[in-house]
């Protein structure tokens, strides 16, 4: 009876391991058809994933002397593991804990002020109607951009140069005393914050003017026949049309949150003002580069990037779950 | 009176006149539609008309008051955009609010007005819905909707079918013109859709280069159209068009005679171009009908009608005819029939009608 059921079933009808066997090569086939079709594509963009190996993914190897006691003459692989012994020592280190609290202070304070920025100029531009001075305002707020950091910091320290700079000059004509600006902590942040917008505000008013430009102008057509004005079509219509993009920039900004603007602050601060400019970058750079101790800089890049990877991670999921827009 | 009367406008951009002195009465409750080719003005006549553009010379007036210089919110007009321009971040009922929020009118009113729209639009159940979450016919209801509620003096469509298929345009084309008759309202409509203007229209503005061809009800443009633009223009398929030379009993064309009644006497030896409307072709001799040879390529089979496309000399020429049911007949074709009292003669050189369909 048995032998008759078996002899019942069909010979056609394969085993799993042969279906699964059939499928990768399905797969397989298609892979190369796929390769042999498109290769063109791949040739385009394997600079790009050559880029990201070598200067993103392969620095990653380096990553594991946050977790040794690393000596250049003993190498990456000959350095002992110590493990989260440089942790320990960073969160025990009153410069390592107020330089994690500057940044979220300093970066906070640039996505209040210095994310808006942008955008606000963006809608401005949005509503000038004279094209030369659209145009010419434009080029004014975007060439800042293009300065190196060395001359902004260079014309913010003659602007506030106690002596000569044209603040203090301000300050003077209204029978003030010149104040020291850059060696002031309370005054670091204004003058770091109010610096950053200068210089990339302007730029930065790029993407929510391309934004602007996608808005179908039929919408703003048919809320002029409805009565509004300019005003009302830039909250009622402007603003909700863009905010996808505005939300995506948010969401990379937030993911940005710990590299405060590394550059500017070197060029911008000195031990006087350590107490509020002292970022996790510059701690970094002179733990590793100028104390030459690169595990533990090491140590604390790693946490600045997990941090901001737990924040980008966030933002994008409430960004998702709220307004579906999202990085990915 | 709620009408609209455009007087001598003209529209400029620089150097370059794109309405060269349009004259229109749209009377109270009227529907009228301007119709023409892609460039020849009608969107622009109906954006002056809304004051999305201005007018650089000429006079517009609703309701008997000039309004010129007017802004488009204070001309009590309403308008439906080609691709809705629904606020994508708004749902149906605040979309359909959007202009009453504006004019701060009273919630309760504004809820009432919505819900009231909202039914005779069959949109209730849609209120709530984005206008991503709506299929094209209900995003151009809310189109419409939206310029209902405010109770404008005067509708303005926009080509507000074309960006839907076939079946829905046809559909949403009887709507409209149910609303109108419900509603009442005096209503511009553009389109390029000849079909649409003779199916919707009062009276039909034909425009061209950003002239007015001709004004009329549907029947009076396509029994009596006043040029060869408007003949060929009205009509699906068009008005098939033959040179030729008027003789005493109708007109010479390609070397046949064929006979027309009441062609113009004392006129013999004039040249003239011949219509013969697709439909008025017969396949078979009548006692007033002249026969002509026809080179026949195509048959395209309808259903109950065919489409026959061929040539006379040099001449393409489609005729629409019965099948009966059957086609196969059709393909051997080599003669037509024109009869005598169908034939429209225009002037060959101004394109202007000498005469129209003999009734």
């Amino acid at each position: 009876m048995s032998d008759e059921h078996t002899a019942s079933i069909p010979k056609t009808e394969k085993s799993n391991v042969e279906v699964r066997h059939d499928r990768r090569n399905e797969r397989l086939t298609w892979l190369i058809d796929h390769f042999k079709r498109e290769w063109q594509i791949y040739v385009m963009l394997a600079p790009a994933i050559i880029w990201f190996l070598l200067f993103l993914y392969k620095p990653m190897y380096g990553l594991q002397i946050a977790f040794k006691d690393y000596s250049i003459f003993r190498g990456i692989d000959g350095s002992p593991w110590v493990g989260w012994e440089h942790f320990g020592t960073l969160f025990g280190s009153d410069q390592f804990v107020r330089a994690v609290w500057n940044t979220i202070k300093i970066s906070a304070l640039n996505l209040l002020f210095g994310f808006p920025a942008p955008i606000i100029l963006a809608l401005m531009f949005n509503e000038i109607l004279n094209a030369t001075f659209k145009k010419t305002a434009q080029t004014i707020v975007y060439l800042p951009h293009f300065i190196s950091s060395v001359i902004i910091a260079g014309i913010v320290i003659t602007a506030f140069s106690p002596s000569a700079g044209i603040v203090n000059t301000i300050i003077g004509w209204f029978g003030f005393e010149p104040i020291y600006f850059l060696t002031k902590p309370e005054w670091f942040r204004p003058i770091f914050i109010g610096t950053g917008i200068w210089q990339e505000a302007g730029f930065g008013s790029i993407v929510f003017l391309a934004a602007i430009a996608g808005v179908n102008p039929s919408l703003y057509e048919s809320a002029v026949v409805d009565g509004a004005n300019r005003w009302q079509m830039m909250w009622k219509i402007t603003i909700p049309s863009i905010m996808p993009t505005i939300l995506i920039m948010l969401i990379i900004r937030i993911g940005n949150i710990m590299e405060v603007s590394f550059e500017l602050i070197i060029l911008l601060y000195q031990p006087a003002t350590y107490a509020t400019a002292d970022v996790v970058n510059t701690f970094i750079y002179r733990q590793g580069i100028q104390g030459g101790q690169y595990d533990i800089a090491a140590a604390a890049g790693l946490f600045n990037a997990v941090v901001a990877f737990v924040l980008v991670m966030t933002a994008n999921s409430i960004s998702k779950r709220f307004s579906r827009t999202s990085l990915w | 009176m709620s009408g609209v009367s455009i007087e001598s406008v003209f529209k400029r951009y620089g150097a370059v006149q794109v309405v060269h002195g349009v004259d229109l009465t749209v009377e109270e409750k009227e529907f009228v539609v301007l119709v023409g080719p892609s460039g020849c003005g009608k969107s622009t006549t109906l954006r002056m008309i809304a004051g999305l553009e201005e007018i650089s010379d000429g006079e517009i007036a609703i309701d008997g008051r000039v309004v010129n210089r007017i802004a488009p919110k204070d001309r009590d007009v309403a308008m439906v955009f080609q691709n809705y321009a629904l606020y994508p971040h708004l749902n149906v009922a605040e979309n359909m609010a959007f202009g009453l929020r504006i004019r701060r009118m009273p919630k309760d009113e504004v809820k009432k007005q919505i819900t009231e729209v909202a039914e005779i639009l069959g949109l209730t159940e849609y209120l709530e819905r984005r206008p991503a979450d709506l299929s094209g016919g209900q995003r151009q209801r809310v189109a419409m909707g939206r310029a209902i509620v405010r109770h404008p003096k005067v509708f303005l469509f926009d080509e507000p079918l074309s960006n839907l298929d076939a079946k829905l345009r046809t559909q949403m084309r009887a709507e409209i013109r149910r609303l109108h008759n419900r509603l009442g309202v005096t209503s511009v409509y553009v389109t390029h859709d000849q079909v649409e203007a003779m199916t919707l229209a009062d009276r039909i503005v034909v425009m061209n280069d950003g002239n007015i061809e001709q004004v009329g009800t549907p029947m009076e443009l396509f029994n009596n159209p006043v040029n060869t633009f408007v003949a060929g223009f009205l009509g699906s398929p068009p008005m098939n068009q033959i040179q030729g030379t008027l003789t005493d009993q109708g007109a010479q064309i390609g070397g046949h005679e064929l006979r027309i009644l009441g062609a113009a006497s004392g006129q013999t030896g004039r040249d003239v171009v011949v219509g013969i409307r697709p439909e008025h072709i017969s396949l078979e001799a009548g006692p007033e009908t002249s026969p002509l040879p026809i080179a026949l390529d195509l048959v395209e089979p309808l259903g109950s009608e065919a489409l026959l496309h061929g040539s006379f000399g040099d001449t393409p020429m489609v005729l629409k005819v019965d099948t009966h049911g059957d086609v196969a007949h059709l393909s051997g074709v080599s003669e037509i029939h024109v009869p005598a009292d169908l034939v429209y003669l225009f002037d060959a050189e101004t394109g202007g009608a000498i005469r129209g369909q003999a009734n």
